[in-house]
């Protein structure tokens, strides 16, 4: 697809969104923390795109100011032309509108992608920072060495916000088939989130869209189809609380005080998912709407 | 083999072995002492390749971050083609001597055995598919095949290495990357139990 297919992609996408309706149910509170999650998007292939649209659309609704990448970001190479095709130009509406794009790494991502200044990475393969009274903590599974390990364990334990996110690449829990759990990974880090009061943790890997129970008073979320798809590879599990496999999609949040909102949106614009949770429950409940 | 290590230590820390007496309490110490001469080594040999890259890197630009993709892209290709060209006669084995190999593959088999070890193997049987990789020193790792998660309870146990260094597992090989270029700079095969 040349560049002007692409273009005519994007401009003609959002109107087929604003055709199709798109029910928010998201509260769109004063002055909340908003953003949106997608993993494993950088394929450079129309449902890329197509996500991008739709995130494009919905912003209109729901301004999210913010998009953390659960990795895998650019797949299959890291020369100019890939960052064009599967990152500047899917994105390139939202860039323009000032949205910032925060990454961490996946297994098919160079480590060079730190010093790419549009995924604000600071140089840096595992980083923190701050949104309202959220702090955001982006991890580097890969290679989770004693060295990160420790500076994890001292920016959550010096973190004096009221909700802490992590979010990194590979799922600490997960009912897909092809990659599953990392258990291993789980076992390093769950204690950490459980000492420090993590209340949510975002992730990618297996290309789908799922919502685990909470896990040790944990909200654990799989977003790895916003651009890959591995269509019913979702093996339902009895942790799993919701799951979505059958098209690409991507995940709104929404946090105001005490209370986060969630929306799993698909590709062409059904809702796959909502709920919301508090963090001030030592025993989080989930309830969908 | 490890003998000859055991030996090779006794002669570095023969000061420390004299002053114990016992023939008991002087196996320990050379035991105790073998792997930190070992691992010692391993990290000067790090940290001289290090001081190779900083010296190439400095000899033209430090790219610290940039908005262009193209620049990182090309920063990357030249900084690795400098690498090899400064060392275009390292081979496998310059950075993973026999010794410091054969303690490594010792760290990794206890690691695969102990307990919990079902985990760590999982973690590296968690792959995405790729073709095989050629391991040749110098050779960069390819772009488009996708990096093993390294399993954190290995990486434990290994020795630290310094910043854009890093271990992978890469079939039954651990090989040592460096990261700004992707380069291959040594290699243990069959590293993996």
């Amino acid at each position: 697809m040349n560049r002007m297919r692409r273009f005519i992609w994007l401009a003609l996408f959002p109107v087929c969104f604003c055709l199709a309706g798109q029910k928010l149910t998201l509260p769109v509170q004063q002055g909340s923390v908003r953003f949106a999650a997608i993993g494993d998007m950088g394929t450079g292939d129309p449902p890329q795109y197509e996500v991008a649209s739709r995130m494009n659309a919905i912003r209109a609704q729901f301004p999210f100011d913010f998009v953390i990448m659960l990795g895998d970001n650019i797949y299959g190479g890291n020369t100019s032309a890939d960052f064009e095709k599967k990152f500047e130009l899917p994105y390139r509406l939202l860039l323009d509108a000032g949205v910032k794009f925060y990454a961490s790494l996946g297994n098919h991502d160079a480590a060079t992608q730190k010093t790419y200044k549009p995924f604000n990475m600071g140089g840096q393969q595992y980083y923190t920072y701050k949104k309202g009274n959220v702090q955001f903590f982006a991890l580097d599974t890969n290679y989770m060495n004693p060295l990160q390990i420790t500076w994890l364990t001292k920016e959550l334990q010096n973190s004096s916000s009221d909700w802490k996110i992590c979010y990194f690449h590979h799922p600490l829990y997960s009912s897909s088939r092809f990659h599953g759990a990392s258990v291993e990974l789980r076992q390093t880090l769950e204690p950490l989130f459980i000492k420090y009061g993590v209340q949510a943790v975002f992730s990618g890997h297996d290309h789908v869209y799922e919502r685990m129970k909470p896990q040790n008073g944990i909200h654990y979320f799989i977003e790895g189809a916003a651009g890959e798809l591995r269509k019913g590879d979702l093996m339902r599990t009895d942790i799993t609380a919701a799951g979505y496999d059958q098209d690409q999609s991507f995940l709104l949040v929404e946090i105001s005080g005490d209370v986060l909102d969630f929306q799993a949106v698909s590709r062409l614009g059904m809702t796959v998912d909502e709920g919301v949770f508090s963090r001030a429950k030592t025993s989080p409940m989930t309830t969908g709407r | 083999m490890r003998s000859q290590v055991w030996i090779l230590s006794l002669a570095l820390s023969v000061s420390s072995s004299a002053r114990l007496g016992g023939a008991g309490q002087t196996v320990k110490v050379v035991v105790a002492d073998a792997p930190a001469v070992v691992i010692a080594d391993f990290s000067a040999r790090v940290r001289a390749y290090v001081s190779l890259r900083k010296n190439v890197e400095d000899s033209f630009t430090v790219l610290r971050s940039s908005n262009d993709s193209a620049e990182i892209a090309a920063h990357k290709i030249e900084l690795a083609a400098m690498i090899v060209s400064a060392r275009s006669d390292a081979g496998q084995g310059d950075i993973f001597t026999p010794e410091i190999a054969m303690r490594f593959r010792d760290i990794i088999r206890m690691t695969f055995q102990s307990p919990g070890a079902q985990s760590v193997r999982r973690t590296v049987q968690d792959k995405d598919p790729a073709t095989p990789i050629v391991l040749r020193v110098n050779l960069a790792y390819p772009e488009n095949s996708p990096l093993q998660m390294m399993p954190p309870t290995l990486l434990a146990r290994l020795p630290d290495l310094p910043m854009d260094m890093g271990y992978r597992i890469i079939g039954r090989a651990l090989v040592l990357l460096d990261n700004k270029t992707r380069l291959i700079v040594d290699f243990i095969p069959a590293a993996v139990p």
